[in-house]
């Protein structure tokens, strides 16, 4: 069908792109410890893009009829903006690994049996287990009236693992997870059960919060927070309505010098690792921050051709709407990503007389973001004293501006991980608020 | 397709099954300042199919190809025989039902071109836009029309129809480094004739957001707090709706004991409920999407827990009866317990009866964004104003309320008697499914007192 839609826009004498994917998932959802559910889903889609008189429009379909798609594409071009995207002719592609056969090729049975093994070893008294296990096969086509027709397949596996205890009013959420194009090895089990017991353990007690400007380590799960401004501030879209504050400040030092993030597509066997993206651009390992000096921002055809710069290869697109930027893989630290030693708070916590370890707050992306400023409550907060953690802590709140937080940092820990798209170790960061609720 | 959908349920082999499918028409429109982001229409349509065998789990199959709906049931059934329970699921009885239910599409939206609707929404827009101090802006139009068909093995067949329009509205105002935004959001479950008309709330965001601009941030505290109609239905839907969501307490009992009904959960003036079934409200709908009726369902009386929301299997767990809030945000979802419709029951008197005794305090309004992490909240209110000595005083920003859900609803003391529903865009989100069409309500609501973080501490 993508064929047929680009051969309908051609006829026209008009230009254009189209994103088909296909995709089939499994599921298996382990509730209160048990296998209650097994799904399977299978859907396809045609996200298609055209410039009529060099006026843009989208349009999109799960239903298999090209003639209308292409009909629904003009109409929206007839509204469009006018922008001059020139759509990437066809280049070869970098090599990147997405797919790992023993994956897709997995039976039931196996993924079952993942989930069965991580319910044995994390349930204890008291506890409620939950596991979703999900695997994904998709395929990918992009092909554009330039003679761009890139294809790829993937693989992805998703281990969810969460631990929940009440006692009486109080409510304690552990969670974690695997992602990647295979099948968990061993290792990467062991180290989710770790994650889990490591967290879990010293949270059952329940400790007073310290207060004032504190030492204060952030998890890579917990970096979320911190990293969000960053994220809008780097999108070009951002710098192109003049609301970025990092806009103007490209080739100037902003961040400590040990502070890089880089956007990786080309990272082996992770989940949003691609030859190219949803645009059919290359893609290509990108600075965006290196050693504190802003070198980057992330750009899509559209925004790149209304700021008059090269397309950096960050257009995402779903089967409805107009592509948009996004990023691939986030590498934060030295801007190289690695194993680490799996230690909560990679061993940051030995020189903190007394502070916190923030593995997750409430309310990240809420308010202005984009500012830098962010005030939370914890979610799941540890109290870190002589070195060593006390307990958990409940009733704190913790506040800061990201830009003066990350001047200078305290430094990174030796525990860099996988989370998400994200690759990154944790972080300590000096003289952060914290009050007491 | 009802026949298609009677003719597939009869190759199951499975105890019970059933099959849903979509065809959704839809159309969006986006305006980033004075320059339009994109206007374009789609079309979605596909099956869901549930199985379950006696004994066995839940075997579900979702797909956009609809030739192959035997295929499905048939992949559906042999899931679900792949999962062996000791524990057999148990569906709480609901009687079957036939029914068509065309809801009233009041001005079919896929009868109105395109350029018209871009035109609609580049008028709200330019209200915005024509507030001085307001640099930037976003606005979006949403509608769909969704044709649903549901069946299952016990006889239930369904036939309907469901419009929605949502509109949003963003007004970014700036000064030097300062940087303030005012919001509109409204959804319906209308046509598009219930588009028509809003520019006021338009122009009432990008006014809001230049004020905000002189404003002063709150400052941190603890304080008698006036919740509007807005935030404590937010309030009322973020704390504490989702823990009335029975698949949160039925496989465990620890939550269980913390959601015992009978327990006091606030003062005698406080009532909650969620109504599926309240008429012309954006949660509303005949039937969920389990086929159960939706009805009013009273979660708090006089203070006490006295109830909670259903899926069948839920129920059947709990031994009580299903309140028809199995739904789904689409086909490629199974149902799960959701809210709809829910509120805080109406109080007495004025809103100048609740600020008249309260010398210094905060009147929270509207909601940039909450979050609840179980028993623990964060609500961003858009806007505030001081109470100062019984009256409305001068307007503030960076309103955060934060706490926990117990100690806040214990501290509600007084209810006003101008109770209203909130018909608001966005959407609830919950276990992978965003964003499902729910509707809030409550009067103006006073805590005794809560914590509002304000400005970023020094």
């Amino acid at each position: 069908m993508i064929e047929r839609a680009i051969e309908l826009v051609r006829a026209r004498a008009a230009t254009g792109d189209a994103l088909w994917r296909r995709a089939e998932r499994t599921s298996v959802t382990f509730e209160s410890g048990r296998l209650k559910s097994c799904a399977a889903t299978e859907e396809t889609g045609v996200n298609l893009r055209v410039l009529v008189d060099g006026r843009m429009g989208v349009a999109g379909t799960t239903a298999d009829d090209a003639d209308d798609l292409v009909a629904r594409a003009v109409a929206s071009a007839a509204l469009g903006e006018p922008v001059p995207i020139a759509f990437p002719t066809a280049v070869s592609l970098p090599e990147v690994s997405t797919y790992a056969a023993p994956a897709a090729d997995a039976p039931l049975e196996r993924l079952t049996a993942i989930g069965a093994e991580l319910v044995g070893r994390v349930t204890r008294e008291g506890c409620q287990v939950n596991v979703t296990i999900e695997r994904e096969i998709a395929q990918t086509r992009v092909v554009n009236t330039a003679g761009t027709d890139a294809g790829y397949r993937t693989s992805t596996v998703v281990v969810g693992l969460d631990l929940a205890r009440f006692a009486g009013d109080d409510v304690l959420f552990v969670s974690d997870q695997y992602a990647g194009a295979g099948l968990p090895a061993p290792a990467d089990l062991d180290a989710l059960v770790r994650s889990i017991d490591d967290r879990y353990t010293p949270a059952v007690r329940v400790v007073a919060p310290p207060d004032g400007a504190l030492p204060v380590v952030f998890t890579p799960s917990g970096l979320s927070a911190i990293l969000l401004p960053l994220e809008q501030a780097l999108s070009g879209k951002t710098v192109l309505q003049g609301i970025s504050p990092l806009g103007a400040k490209t080739g100037q030092r902003v961040f400590d010098e040990r502070f890089s993030l880089f956007d990786d597509p080309l990272v082996p066997g992770q989940p949003a690792s691609r030859p190219c993206d949803d645009e059919g651009t290359p893609s290509r390992r990108l600075p965006l921050i290196e050693r504190g000096v802003v070198r980057g921002f992330v750009y899509d055809l559209e925004t790149a051709a209304r700021a008059q710069v090269a397309s950096t290869g960050h257009g995402a697109r779903g089967t409805f709407g107009k592509p948009h930027v996004d990023y691939s893989n986030l590498v934060v630290g030295s801007g190289e990503w690695g194993v680490g030693d799996g230690r909560l708070g990679g061993g940051l916590l030995d020189a903190i007389t007394d502070g916190l370890l923030i593995d997750d707050l409430i309310g990240v992306g809420q308010g202005n973001v984009i500012g830098g400023a962010f005030s939370h409550p914890v979610a799941l907060a540890y109290r870190i004293e002589r070195g060593a953690i006390t307990g958990r802590v409940k009733d704190a709140a913790v506040a800061g501006n990201v830009y003066d937080l990350l001047g200078r940092i305290g430094d990174f820990g030796t525990d860099g991980r996988w989370l998400g798209n994200r690759w990154s170790a944790s972080l300590l960061l000096e003289a952060v608020s914290v009050a007491r609720r | 397709m009802k026949d298609r959908l009677a003719a597939a349920l009869k190759t199951s082999r499975a105890d019970y099954t059933e099959i849903r499918v979509e065809h959704t028409w839809s159309a969006a429109v986006s305006f980033r300042g004075a320059r339009l982001e994109s206007a374009t229409a789609g079309e979605d349509r596909g099956g869901f199919v549930r199985a379950l065998h006696d004994g066995c789990g839940w075997g579900i199959a979702a797909f956009t190809s609809l030739d192959e709906l035997p295929a499905m049931v048939r992949r559906a059934t042999e899931l679900s025989r792949a999962v062996r329970l000791d524990r057999p699921i148990r569906l709480a009885p609901v009687a079957p039902v036939t029914a068509e239910a065309l809801l009233d599409l009041d001005g079919d939206v896929r009868g109105v071109p395109l350029a018209e609707k871009k035109r609609l929404l580049e008028g709200y827009n330019g209200e915005m836009l024509a507030v001085p101090g307001v640099v930037d802006t976003q606005a979006i139009y949403r509608d769909e029309v969704t044709e649903y068909w549901f069946a299952n093995s016990e006889g239930t067949s369904l036939h309907e129809l469901r419009p929605e329009i949502t509109l949003s509205g963003t007004a970014i105002a700036r000064r030097n480094g300062t940087i303030e935004k005012g919001l509109e959001s409204i959804g319906l479950r209308r046509g598009w004739r219930g588009a028509q008309g809003q520019a006021a709330g338009f122009g009432e965001a990008g006014r809001r957001a230049a004020a905000l601009l002189d404003a002063p941030s709150v400052k941190g505290g603890a304080y008698p707090v006036v919740l509007d109609n807005e935030l404590a239905g937010v309030f009322i839907h973020e704390a504490f709706g989702h823990l009335s969501e029975a698949d949160f307490v039925y496989e465990n009992p620890q939550a269980r004991e913390m959601m015992t009904l009978g327990r006091r959960f606030g003062r005698p003036v406080l009532n909650v409920g969620d109504n599926g079934a309240a008429p012309g409200l954006r949660g509303t709908l005949p039937y969920d999407d389990e086929g159960t009726p939706t009805q009013d369902t009273p979660l708090i009386r006089d203070g006490i827990l006295v109830g909670r929301l259903h899926s069948r299997e839920t129920a059947a767990t709990l031994g009580e009866r299903p309140t028809g809030n199995a739904r789904a945000v689409s086909f490629r979802h199974a149902p799960i317990v959701r809210m709809t419709n829910t509120y805080i029951g109406n109080g007495s008197g004025t809103f100048d009866d609740l600020i008249r005794d309260i010398k210094l305090g905060v009147y929270a309004c509207s909601a940039f964004g909450g979050q609840t992490l179980l028993e623990n909240f964060s609500f961003t209110a858009a806007y505030g104003h001081m109470i100062r000595d019984g009256a409305v005083a001068e307007l503030v920003k960076d309103v955060v309320l934060a706490g926990s859900l117990f100690q806040t609803l214990d501290r509600i003391e007084q209810l006003a008697g101008d109770f209203r529903w909130n018909q608001m865009g966005g959407g609830c989100g919950k276990g992978g499914q965003f964003p499902l069409p729910v509707t809030e309500g409550a009067p103006h609501v006073r805590i005794e007192e809560a914590l509002i973080g304000g400005d970023v501490p020094a």
